[in-house]
């Protein structure tokens, strides 16, 4: 997985190579060379988590998932790439082929009734009795955990349905909801109390603009106020400019992962310089001195991966007497990470 | 856990980190808020309640046209206990009970049962309800008894119902059992109240059964289904002379037991052999749901 | 905790390279030992269920031997005992199937096929019930002395046998002599053990050879096996056993084998649980119920032994059989066939009431006491209430047509009913009535 990356810019690489590793706590990832800790605490962590499916499938294929406390950690991939899988497995709900998964640095799922409570989920859209109103949905849901008090149930609901923007429809059946409404109050059966981690399967599902707009706002949110979020979605721009971690899955496998500036840092950026036909070649030569590869020539328009400060390759241009009309540095987006990694476009259902 | 446990230095969080909060602990008396929760919910369906109603119809319907055609020539006919209720309105708990005990009660078993578990699945609730978190064995227990509960009350709705039916239309006396001898009416109402008791227990077994098979599959419908033909096939079976080895031990052999209740003396072993016929189903049953639910993957 | 709490194990597993490597494996054994855990319960049940079974077919052995001899005498002997317990009752006379007889409650045509179950409970004396039970439904013989009652709750029908005035008066008199004056004849009577044995007993000795087989329990009670083995090999009887209770001697089970099925016994009554204690006295009483249909059916009082033995020497031929000019008797023993003369077959069938009268009267007694009974099936008079079949259709269903007529031909007995109006009757194969017809 993360191999595709230099391994410098794997924020916390596990411990792979070391069989006499001397810390072995779940939620801290340990830098195998040094022995030492690399300072981050994980919310979720994976080891070759991997589920083959009865049919044969391999939804998931040895995922080593690592999401930092504090983070807000976006799961993207296309559709059927593994995601809800993951979080199943994460949950508890789906067993494991192989490997091994921990939530807020417990196993799961033997700690559940431990870790569970203050974990809010939404998986794979929400889901509710269709003939009892939304309040009470939530008061089931409410009585059903053994680590909530009673007599503050009602109020727990009432805050919870609050911040969704439900109240008004709170005695409504669930039936009548809208797509929008019934997502919130899924979400708001996540948030019915105060959570260390939320894992929102595709929370913007069915939501229009607005609405999405309000789940990354709720988000960023919840993350400012200390939640870790691990947040799934197959459309990258939605959840792209909240998150501060990228996974990116793909066929079942993790392709990559880490901080979101890492990651789109990695890739080298792409000098673009354009010039005229006639001093191309030379500008061409230019680009080969200062030491940058591929370079592609299309016209008067030449492309390079920066190796060098832009400024440098600017002054040696203008040094060579090359006519320069234009110079741009393309930093890659998470989509062009995704096409390099996979050689094919994000939004392709498998 | 002691080395997941041990002392580690944390390093500072980059951002506002998350609290550590220690893990909450369990409220007393969680099973029974659950268990009212889910008793809520079973009671509180419209189309449970509709199953209740309809079934209490059976003993008004029953004695409207026994009331209606007694005195025709039609008049105290037909199986079971149907000729002895124009005598005596207790026998109406019986009759009814008995009508309802081929069909109708197996299917009220079965859709309360086959619904326990997929219905859960298929409306994607179950996940939720897992991630709570409710411990799988949890749920399946607080699910049976609230099944059982739900059973037990169509049983006692046909009886009241009954009773009530009975005792306006035709007076309730003495009761004549099967034997040819005569009790009193206490006794007899104690004996009535025996059978009630025997035939909601002889469903035991069967929602064992239907919770089994709503643990196999996400669409209720099919666990429901199921669930009736268990009880028919079982019926069936217990009528070929061939397989009389295997009848003492099917689900249903026994459902017709309750007449010891009427007759001259009681035969408890007759009854108690019915009752352990079902505490088996119960057992087998019950353990394979147990298993099949805590190790299946929720994927619905 | 296992091997869970360490994470890095699995890390180092490397998942790509090794995805079915040992790290999981505790999560799957575990699964496995969860299906373990309704094995093990389905075993512990049918262990439950089928170990007292076992555990009552094994024992029996160590009693005490006894000669076939000292056995009937012992039974002979026996003080009839007060008891009450639950019979079983089961045909297997390969008739065909008579799918309608739940349908109409617990009715003694019952006993034709399968399994019935009866309880009995007696005071020893001339006091006893013996219930055929249904599903829901019973069919009630009782008896006080003199008196009888059937009772079917399917019909909510009361038949009460009586003794005229004078059969009274003497009943009365031969009771203070007699101690115990002879039950009246009840039409759908039910079968006990007790009577069944007492009638292949009773003159067993003359046409059988009698001898002692392994012991064995019944009711959880060690108990010798008597064994009957007809000495004529022209009967469709093979063997009667008896298991004669170790205690009491009193008989526990009767068991008819025919030589047509060496399987299971072609008749067999045994108790499965049976207690020798004397029964409430409420339950051997018996009034009608409150609404009830009742008949009352004077039947004349039945010969004492004494007064057979004094009917011997005059009209009546050597098997007690009263002599009747329309009643032939061909044969000894198990080999004997009843020719029946002038019987309106077809009224019979039909239920009609005169066809009764072409019957012969007096007790038939034909071979076996089972086979009797039987016979007493086709005779509506115990059917008038209690037997809402359709008599004709039971008649085509259950015979055969042969050249001579129609043919009843069953494990135990044949009934072949000529074109002329004859029926023959004996616990012999079809062939031997249809030669002699
Ligand atoms: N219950 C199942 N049985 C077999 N295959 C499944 C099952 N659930 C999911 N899959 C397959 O696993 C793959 C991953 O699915 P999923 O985790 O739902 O992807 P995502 O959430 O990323 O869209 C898909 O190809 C899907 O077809
Ligand atoms: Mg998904």
């Amino acid at each position: 997985m993360a191999t595709t990356l230099p391994a410098r810019q794997t924020p916390h690489a596990t411990g792979r190579a070391g069989s006499a590793e001397p810390v072995h706590r779940a939620d801290v990832a340990v830098d195998a060379a040094s022995g030492m800790l690399t300072g981050v605490d994980l919310a979720v962590r994976t080891a070759g988590l991997t589920k083959r499916f009865r049919s044969g499938q391999v939804a998931v294929d040895g995922i080593d998932l690592e999401v930092p406390r504090g983070s807000v950690y976006g799961f993207l991939g296309p559709n059927g790439s593994g995601k809800t899988t993951t979080i199943r497995m994460l949950l508890g709900l789906v067993g494991p082929t192989d490997g091994r998964a921990w939530l807020l640095g417990e196993p799961m799922p033997d700690a559940a009734a431990r870790v569970l409570p203050r974990v809010g989920v939404l998986v794979e859209g929400p889901a509710f009795q269709p003939y009892l109103s939304g309040a009470a949905n939530l008061a089931r849901l409410d009585a059903a955990d053994a680590t909530a008090d009673p007599r503050t149930s009602r109020r727990r609901t009432g805050d919870a349905l609050e911040r969704v923007g439900l109240a008004a429809a709170a005695r409504k059946p669930y039936r009548q909801y809208s797509l929008g409404m019934k997502q919130r109050l899924g979400l708001a059966a996540a948030l019915l109390r105060p959570r260390d981690l939320l894992v929102l399967d595709e929370p913007t599902n069915g939501l229009d603009p607005q609405g999405t707009r309000e789940v990354r706002h709720l988000v960023r949110e919840l993350a400012d106020a200390g939640t870790t979020v691990l947040v799934s979605s197959h459309l990258l721009t939605e959840i792209e400019q909240v998150c501060s971690h990228i996974g990116i899955m793909s066929r079942g496998r993790l392709l990559a992962q880490g901080e979101r500036s890492v990651l789109t840092d990695a890739r080298p950026a792409r000098v673009v310089v354009t010039t005229t036909v006639a001093d191309a070649d030379r500008a061409a030569a230019v680009l080969g001195s200062l030491g940058l590869v591929d370079v592609v020539r299309d016209g008067a328009v030449l492309e390079a991966a920066l190796g060098t400060p832009p400024e440098t390759v600017s002054a040696a241009l203008v040094g060579a007497g090359v006519p320069l009309l234009g110079l741009e540095v393309r930093r890659p987006s998470l989509e062009q990470l995704f096409v390099t990694l996979t050689g094919e476009g994000f939004d392709v259902a498998r | 856990m002691s080395l997941a446990d041990a002392a580690v230095p944390t390093a500072a969080m980059p951002s506002g980190s998350a609290t550590h909060a220690a893990a909450p602990t369990r409220v007393r008396g969680a099973w029974g808020r659950l268990l009212r929760s889910e008793l809520r919910l079973v009671f509180g369906r419209r189309r449970n309640i509709a199953l209740l109603v309809g079934l209490a119809c059976v003993p008004l319907l029953l004695g409207t046209v026994l009331f209606v055609t007694r005195d025709s020539a039609l008049g105290g006919q037909g199986p079971g206990f149907i000729s002895r209720v124009t005598e005596n309105g207790l026998f109406l708990v019986v009759a009814a009970l008995f009508m309802c005990l081929p069909f109708l009660l197996p299917l009220t078993t079965g859709i309360a049962s086959g619904d326990a578990i997929a219905g859960e699945a298929q409306a994607g609730t179950l996940r939720y309800l897992l991630a709570v978190p409710v411990s799988r064995a949890r749920l399946l227990g607080i699910k049976a008894l609230a099944t059982l509960a739900y059973v037990a009350c169509a049983v006692l709705a046909i009886a009241v119902v009954a009773f009530v039916v009975g005792a306006v239309m035709f007076g309730v006396g003495d009761v004549t059992l099967l034997s040819g001898t005569t009790v009193p009416v206490a006794d007899g109402v104690l004996r009535i109240a025996g059978v009630a008791a025997y035939v909601a227990l002889s469903l035991t077994g069967l929602v064992a059964v239907g919770l089994f098979l709503s643990t196999l599959t996400e669409v209720p419908v099919g666990a429901m289904a199921g669930t009736v033909v268990v009880a028919i096939v079982s019926a069936v079976l217990d009528t070929l002379p061939q397989l009389a080895v295997i009848h003492p031990g099917l689900l249903t052999h026994h459902w017709l037991d309750f007449a010891e209740f009427l007759r001259l003396e009681v035969g408890w072993g007759v009854l108690g052999q019915g009752l352990a016929v079902q505490a088996a189903w119960v057992a087998v049953f019950g353990a394979l749901a147990w298993s099949r639910f805590t190790t299946a993957d929720v994927t619905s | 905790m296992d091997e869970q709490t360490d994470p890095t194990t699995s890390a180092t597993a490397g998942p790509t390279t090794d995805a079915t490597g040992a790290p999981d494996a505790g999560a799957r054994r575990r699964a496995r030992r969860r299906w373990a855990v309704p094995v093990a319960v389905g075993a512990a049940v049918a262990a439950a269920f089928a170990g007292p079974t076992l555990v009552a077919s094994a024992g029996g052995e160590g009693l005490p031997d006894r000669t076939a001899e000292e056995l009937l005498a012992a039974v002979a002997q026996a003080e009839p005992q007060a008891l009450s317990g639950t019979v079983v009752y089961t045909a297997r006379l390969g008739l065909p199937e008579i799918p309608f007889v739940e349908a109409g409650g617990a009715d003694p045509i019952a006993l034709l096929g399968g399994s019935s179950t009866l309880r009995v409970w007696s005071d020893g004396e001339d006091r006893s019930r013996v219930a055929l039970l249904g599903a829901t439904s019973e069919y009630s013989v009782v008896r006080d002395g003199a008196e009888a009652w059937t009772y079917s709750s399917a019909d909510d029908e009361v038949v009460h046998y009586l003794l005229s005035d004078a059969d009274a008066a003497r009943y009365a008199e031969l009771e203070s002599q007699l101690e115990q004056g002879p039950p009246p004849e009840v039409a759908g009577d039910l079968p006990t053990p007790e009577e069944a044995a007492a009638q292949v007993l009773a003159a067993a000795e003359e046409t059988s050879t009698v001898s002692v087989d392994g012991q064995t329990t019944v009711a959880g009670r060690d108990a010798y096996q008597l064994v009957v083995t007809p000495r004529s090999t022209g009967t469709l009887v093979a063997r009667v056993v008896v298991a004669v209770d170790a205690e009491t001697s009193a008989p526990l089970r009767v068991q008819v084998w025919s030589t047509q099925d060496d399987g299971a016994p072609a008749l067999e009554v045994g108790f499965t649980d049976v207690e020798f204690t004397v029964p409430d006295a409420a339950v051997l009483e018996f009034s009608a119920p409150a609404g009830a249909d009742q008949r009352d059916v004077v039947v004349p009082l039945p010969e004492a032994p004494e007064a057979d033995a004094a009917r011997a020497q005059l009209g009546t031929d050597a098997h007690g059989l009263p002599t009747h000019p329309d009643v032939t008797v061909t044969g000894e023993g198990w080999d004997r066939v009843v020719e029946l003369a002038g019987v309106d077959v077809a009224s019979l069938v039909a239920g009609d009431p005169e066809g009764v009268e072409t019957l012969p009267g007096g007790e038939l007694t034909i071979g076996s006491p089972e086979a009797q009974e039987l016979l007493r099936e086709f005779k509506p008079t115990d059917g008038e209430g209690g037997m809402e079949l359709d008599t004709s259709a039971l008649y085509e269903q259950l015979t055969t047509e042969v050249p001579e007529g129609r043919l009843l031909s069953s494990t135990l007995l044949s009934v072949l009913v000529t074109h002329d109006g004859r029926v023959l009757v004996g616990a012999v194969p079809a062939e031997t009535l249809r030669d002699l017809a």
